[in-house]
């Protein structure tokens, strides 16, 4: 418990320090055109989110459209992932004839899908969804695979000697088995996510953050596009520290239990 | 595998052989040969031979996981339940629990893979939770519980199911003396009430002359019954028992006798 808020407390002070620092630069420089101060920022923020925009909207209407984006092709992509993960992990069939493939698709680097998918697709959501779907897919399959490699044969054994059927294996055997490599792959494929969907604001999309950022970027106002990254920053964080971190406590929850046990 | 719907042995096995392909030629390496032996309901026979006899794949074989090359593998329900497809239950070395699940869970899963009548869950988990020893854990996870224990929850697992025979691969190997002691001695209790026919396999002559009503004695190189011994000594027994020590004395000449005939 004490490491725990000591975690806490170092964590708040390391991000005090970084503000204290922009705070001192900016104070220092003393000018608002290049580097404003983090209260200035705050300000633009807390304007944007209630005044209608260059667009007509307010802030809040950006970052749903950014979160809508996110989610959906974050969730097709391990849907697709852990499918062909888990297709390659227990069929032979998929497993050699996707194994070439998969290093093919990791080793493309993340920019050009973006390029490719807006030269195929246009400036169209489809767009997004394939660049997110074309880098995050392979990774997360490659890490079910791994899993279902990891997995523990015996455990396979006994319910296959107790004569489980598919769905009671899958379920209670191969997904629990699986719970880390899906929570890794969680991650990782959620920080790629939001970086493309980003990217892919600031190239061509309509509305969103990145759209947001890009606009004023254009007009070559600072505060506003630090404010349009803080805003970015700040939600990304919440959602991994808020969401994932949760569901994983809650997934692991058997372990921690024996764990607690076990010390006292 | 067939299923006879008479005889008065549950588990009868003639002429069993078993390959397993080689790795490196085209050859195949006979694990099993011309295995013969047969567990009459209700009893409990031990198989008892050195590691790597094939103890644990003659299991497999009966319990229907793995292929076999020649002879005939049968095996029955208990006499009430003729006709139906016989269970089998299975306690491993290890207790192979799922740990995420709890200890209740653990049993529903088996209950739920042999369709056992959900109105009867509740009453086949305590039932065999008490007989175990573990009343009270229910809720419990399997990392809080000791090695024992955990082997316990195995235990009630396999007996959960009703078993018309129930397999257990050298079960107390991997807990302490005074453990597998307490446990050989639980067993015997739990047996005296849930009667399902047993096949044991172990390594520890002691071990299978204190449980059995008869022994198989199989030798390696090649994988062969040598011998069948009887254990009429009467229950409950103690292992300081003197007959029970001068039978093992006897057996482990056997053995050596056997291992030194074959090199």
């Amino acid at each position: 418990m004490a490491s725990r808020l000591q975690t806490i407390g170092l964590r708040s002070a390391s991000i005090l320090v970084l503000i204290l620092i922009w705070w001192a630069g900016s104070a220092a420089m003393n000018d608002p055109q290049i580097l404003p101060g983090p209260l200035a920022i705050a300000k633009t923020i807390v304007k944007d989110l209630h005044t209608p925009g260059p667009e007509g909207e307010s802030a809040y209407f950006d970052i749903g459209i950014t979160l809508a984006r996110i989610f959906i092709t974050f969730s097709a992509s391990m849907i697709a992932g852990i499918g062909i993960g888990l297709a390659m992990g227990l069929n032979r069939l998929f497993e050699r004839s996707l194994l070439a493939l998969i290093p093919l698709m990791l080793t493309m680097p993340t920019i050009l899908m973006v390029f490719l998918a807006i030269m195929w697709f246009g400036f169209s959501e489809a767009g997004g969804l394939v660049a997110v779907m074309a880098v995050v897919t392979p990774y997360i399959a490659v890490n079910m695979y791994e899993g279902t490699k990891a997995m523990d044969k015996s455990l396979i054994e006994m319910a296959v000697t107790f004569r489980a059927g598919r769905y009671l294996l899958l379920r209670h055997v191969y997904i629990p088995q699986l719970m880390p490599y899906i929570f890794s792959a969680l991650r990782y494929g959620f920080g790629q996510t939001w970086k493309i969907v980003a990217l892919a604001e600031t190239f061509g999309l309509k509305f969103g953050i990145g759209y947001m950022f890009f606009f004023w970027f254009q007009q070559f106002d600072i505060s506003q596009t630090l404010a349009w990254i803080m805003m970015f920053v700040i939600l990304m964080l919440v959602l991994e520290h808020g969401v994932f971190a949760r569901l994983e406590s809650r997934a692991f929850a058997w372990r921690s239990a024996s764990l607690a046990r076990g010390r006292a | 595998m067939t299923q006879g719907a008479t005889g008065s042995s549950a588990i009868s096995i003639e002429n069993l052989t078993k390959k397993f392909p080689s790795p490196g030629s085209a050859d195949e390496f006979v694990v099993l040969r011309d295995i013969s032996l047969a567990v009459d309901e209700g009893k409990f026979v031990s198989i008892v031979g050195p590691s790597g006899c094939g103890k644990s794949t003659l299991l497999n074989v009966i319990a229907g996981i793995e292929s076999y090359d020649g002879g005939a593998v049968t095996i029955h329900p208990k006499a009430g339940r003729a006709g139906a497809q016989p269970r089998v239950a299975y306690v491993f070395q290890s207790p192979r629990l799922l740990n995420w699940l709890t200890v209740e869970n653990n049993i529903h899963f088996v209950l739920e893979a042999q369709k056992m009548p959900r109105g009867r869950w509740r009453e086949l988990v305590a039932k065999n939770l008490e007989m175990v020893g573990l009343a009270g854990q229910e809720r419990n996870y399997p990392l809080n519980l000791s090695g024992g224990m955990q082997q316990r929850v195995a235990i009630a697992r396999a007996l959960a199911i009703e078993p018309d025979i129930l397999l257990m691969d050298e079960p107390f190997s991997h807990l302490d003396a005074i453990t597998a002691r307490k446990l050989r001695f639980d067993l015997m209790a739990i047996l005296a009430s849930a009667k399902p026919t047993i096949l044991f396999v172990t390594h520890d002559l002691a071990e299978a002359v204190f449980l059995s009503d008869s022994i198989y004695m199989m030798s390696t190189k090649p994988a062969r019954i040598f011998k069948r011994v009887a254990i009429d000594i009467p229950r409950p027994r103690k292992p300081e028992d003197s007959a029970l020590i001068d039978l093992e004395k006897a057996l482990v000449r056997d053995f050596f006798s056997v291992v030194e005939a074959n090199g």
